[in-house]
């Protein structure tokens, strides 16, 4: 990230002016695309460079995709994939005679691609202006121009009291202050409580924080990393809209632990009621005051503000979640410095996922020992919010102990599949995430156990395949998403994926040796875990259902 | 600290990195992104090379990882060159045309035996050279988007004319809001063409030179 462009930014927020994604979006939410004026417009109000802000301009999904008078949104995520193969697509492209990403020349109608909706436990989904209507007769409804808001999923906890699927009471915060709990002592016990990151990576919560509290900066940050990008996760989006208060409530423990005053949620633009669910549970809390200048009137000031993205999976990776949020192109930087070093503006910021945030109040009102026994079997403590995809009987958001045979999420709680259908493979952890065979569904529900069949446990969204599936149209599926959300800054990932994805997509017979090659480099030579860890699924594909690739 | 570079013991400064230390005794890592008048972006991916004891055996980027006390480097590991030589050879199958023989690409493909080139395919489109401006031409589809003609304006010039574009496979650079350098920001000091690896920005008189000699 330019550090110039970062000063020029932290320069113009203090002067209230907004980013310069912040007028795109504007202009593209009033005239349904960006021209050259909203440019020049964007660049005066929010101090950057034209240049840099035609970079902006075009690489979010958000801004690139021209809107017509009807403005429709069709999920092409690995769940809504699962369940159509990718026929809902088509039957919108045919029927309103656009492709993705275009308008039709009389600007009545757009179609544009969205990864993905959230709505995984009612596939396909497809969002109609406002409406998100999903399900298996949702093109019929699109056609008919009567969409519905498609149903929500089932929320609920295995644990006989829940951890994540609780509305917050602030009582984790309420008890900090009343007990006179230092910074420091709440730092300790969530080092004690280990708390892992539930974005996909596991680092330590703790840890983190340890970093930024030590660093030196006139002001931290925290941020609260709500672009669940992961195709075929839905938790962090319900943990937002139905857990609002529970996750600024962990926002705000994690800065009484860090020495923050402010915090940011960035919140994704597929999810549009994430954002207004946010800004009403923090609106509530200052009428309470849980946030403001005095919380609780102990003299702890801590507010937040709630920024939506614009459309790009790579954008939850710490660097580039930091660059969108400050208006930038959201490409990934290389590290270090680390964002606990040098983060938002330059300063001090602790990115944790939404989820792992929403641990946290849990930590501080009832202690490291009480949350080390939520899984009391498990090498990972506190507890995890699984969901499933809509090729499940019972598909929705659970919250379970870690350690779960994976069996045992899928056949009993979440039902098996549909219909009687066979598991032929499951997709653990997002796009990222290996591809595990129905042979190894006793694996259990854990950072290590998934790892050592190359898989991960990621985010924790769960996608079968049925046996209807192809495996190859998995591969291709998949490539092509990563080619897409590639961000373009490192070689490997920027050509690479896109090569991957022609051998799949191509009729030619794949050579392995070639094949194996390009995944060693994207794996050994990418900057994030975008390109690095889109030969997992890929490996799994060439250990497991070799014959169905078309190697040569 | 002292760090021991293909068995050569050296003395770096704190913050230095492993590309510092190879440097400092005369070993070559190859880059394509880097620019020792900038700060390292890390984009490229070429300067991979072995640590002792690195996690998984992994190979680690040159310009980016800082030096610890004690680390044994190796700039020649097999690992770190596959995947340096692979990088540049997708690098090289993007463009619609080898890149002249006295560029900074084509002496790091020639200088690392690139041969064959494994996975061809979709090359960046050709364009019309953009020679708007009078001293300096961009031509777009031999862009391998490495970043130092952005950020030589940037932290050089400060000048801000240039920025990256697009994301992924399509990504590339423009002046201003994509009109020319003519009608951007652009000083015409040249540091973008003096960076540039592949000539994808030039200065006009080269051009023109290069077109007499063809």
């Amino acid at each position: 990230m330019s550090r110039n462009l970062v000063e020029l930014v932290r320069r113009h927020h203090a002067l209230d002016a907004p980013t310069a994604l912040e007028v795109l979006k504007e202009a593209v939410e009033l005239r349904g695309e960006v021209t050259d004026d909203d440019r020049r417009e964007a660049a005066r109000r929010s101090g950057l460079p034209e240049a840099a802000v035609h970079g902006v301009s075009t690489f979010y999904d958000d801004l690139l995709q021209p809107r017509g008078a009807r403005h429709v949104r069709v999920c092409t995520g690995t769940a809504c994939f699962a369940a159509t193969g990718g026929a809902h697509v088509e039957a919108l492209r045919s029927a309103f005679g656009v492709e993705l990403g275009e308008r039709a020349d009389d600007g009545s109608v757009s179609l544009a691609e969205t990864v993905c909706l959230g709505f995984c436990h009612s596939s396909p989904a497809v969002r109609d202006g406002d409406t998100i209507d999903a399900g298996p007769d949702v093109v019929a409804r699109v056609l008919a121009d009567a969409c519905v808001a498609a149903e929500e999923p089932a929320w609920e906890s295995l644990l006989a009291e829940p951890v994540l699927t609780r509305p917050g009471d602030w009582s984790g915060l309420a008890r900090v202050l009343a007990d006179g709990v230092m910074p420091e002592q709440l730092l300790e016990e969530v080092e004690a409580a280990e708390v892992r990151g539930r974005g996909g990576a596991g680092f330590l919560a703790g840890a983190k924080w340890r970093f930024a509290r030590a660093a030196e900066g006139e002001e931290k940050f925290i941020v609260a990393n709500g672009d669940e990008g992961d195709p075929g996760s839905y938790i962090d989006k319900y943990l937002m809209e139905r857990s609002p208060a529970l996750l600024l409530e962990g926002m705000a423990l994690a800065a009484y632990a860090v020495g923050a005053a402010h915090g940011f949620v960035l919140v994704r633009s597929e999810y549009p009621l994430s954002k207004p669910a946010l800004e009403q549970a923090a609106a509530a809390a200052r009428a309470d005051g849980w946030l403001g200048d005095d919380v609780g009137g102990s003299g702890f000031a801590f507010d937040v503000t709630i920024v939506e993205g614009a459309g790009s999976y790579v954008v939850g990776e710490e660097t580039a979640l930091l660059a969108c949020l400050q208006g930038l192109r959201g490409t990934v930087s290389a590290r270090p410095p680390f964002p606990a070093q040098s983060g938002l503006h330059g300063l001090p910021t602790v990115v944790n996922n939404v989820e792992t945030l929403c641990n946290v109040p849990f930590v501080a009102a009832r202690g490291a020992g009480a949350y080390r026994a939520l899984s009391p079997d498990a090498a990972t403590a506190g507890s995890k919010l699984v969901c499933f995809n809509e090729r499940f009987a019972r598909p929705g958001v659970y919250e379970v102990r870690f350690g779960t045979p994976i069996r045992e999420l899928c056949e009993d709680l979440a039902g098996g599949l549909r219909e009687g259908r066979a598991i032929k493979a499951l997709q653990i952890g997002g796009p990222l995430g290996g591809i595990l065979p129905a042979q190894l569904l006793d694996t259990p529900f854990d950072f290590a156990a998934l790892a050592a069949e190359g898989c991960m446990l990621g985010h924790g969204g769960i996608v079968a395949f049925d046996d209807r599936t192809s495996m190859r149209d998995v591969a291709r599926h998949l490539l092509r998403f990563g080619a897409h959300e590639s961000c373009g800054k490192c070689f490997p990932c920027r050509i690479g994926l896109q090569r991957a994805h022609a051998l799949f997509a191509g009729e030619a017979p794949i050579e392995r040796e070639r094949l194996e090659a390009l995944l060693e480099t994207l794996e050994l030579g990418s900057l994030c875990a975008h390109g690095g860890g889109m030969p997992a699924p890929i490996r799994s594909l060439l250990c497991w259902f070799p014959d169905e690739l078309g190697l040569a | 600290m002292r760090v021991a570079v293909d068995g050569v013991e050296v003395e770096v400064a704190d913050g230095a990195t492993l590309l510092d230390a190879a440097r400092a005794v005369g070993r070559w890592v190859p880059t394509l992104c880097f620019d020792e008048r900038q700060d390292p972006f890390g984009a490229c991916r070429a300067c991979m090379v072995g640590v002792e004891g690195a996690p998984g055996g992994r190979p680690l980027p040159a310009c980016t990882t800082p030096c610890r006390d004690g680390m044994a480097i190796a700039t020649e590991d097999p690992t770190a060159r596959r995947v340096a030589t692979a990088v540049v050879e997708l690098v090289l199958s993007e463009l619609p045309e080898p890149p002249a023989p006295h560029t900074e690409l084509a002496q790091v493909a020639e200088r690392l035996g690139v041969g064959e080139l494994r996975w061809p395919g979709e090359v960046h489109p050709q364009v019309e050279a953009d020679t708007r401006h009078p001293y300096l031409a961009f031509r777009h589809e031999l862009c391998i988007s490495c970043g130092r003609c952005v950020r030589a304006c940037d932290e050089l010039q400060g000048t801000f004319a240039l920025t990256a574009t697009g994301r992924g496979f399509h990504a590339n650079v423009a002046a201003g809001l994509d009109e020319g350098f003519r009608r951007s920001a652009c000083v015409s000091c040249g540091a973008c063409a003096d960076t540039c690896p592949t000539e994808a920005i030039a200065e006009v008189s080269l051009l023109g030179m290069m077109e007499v000699r063809a």
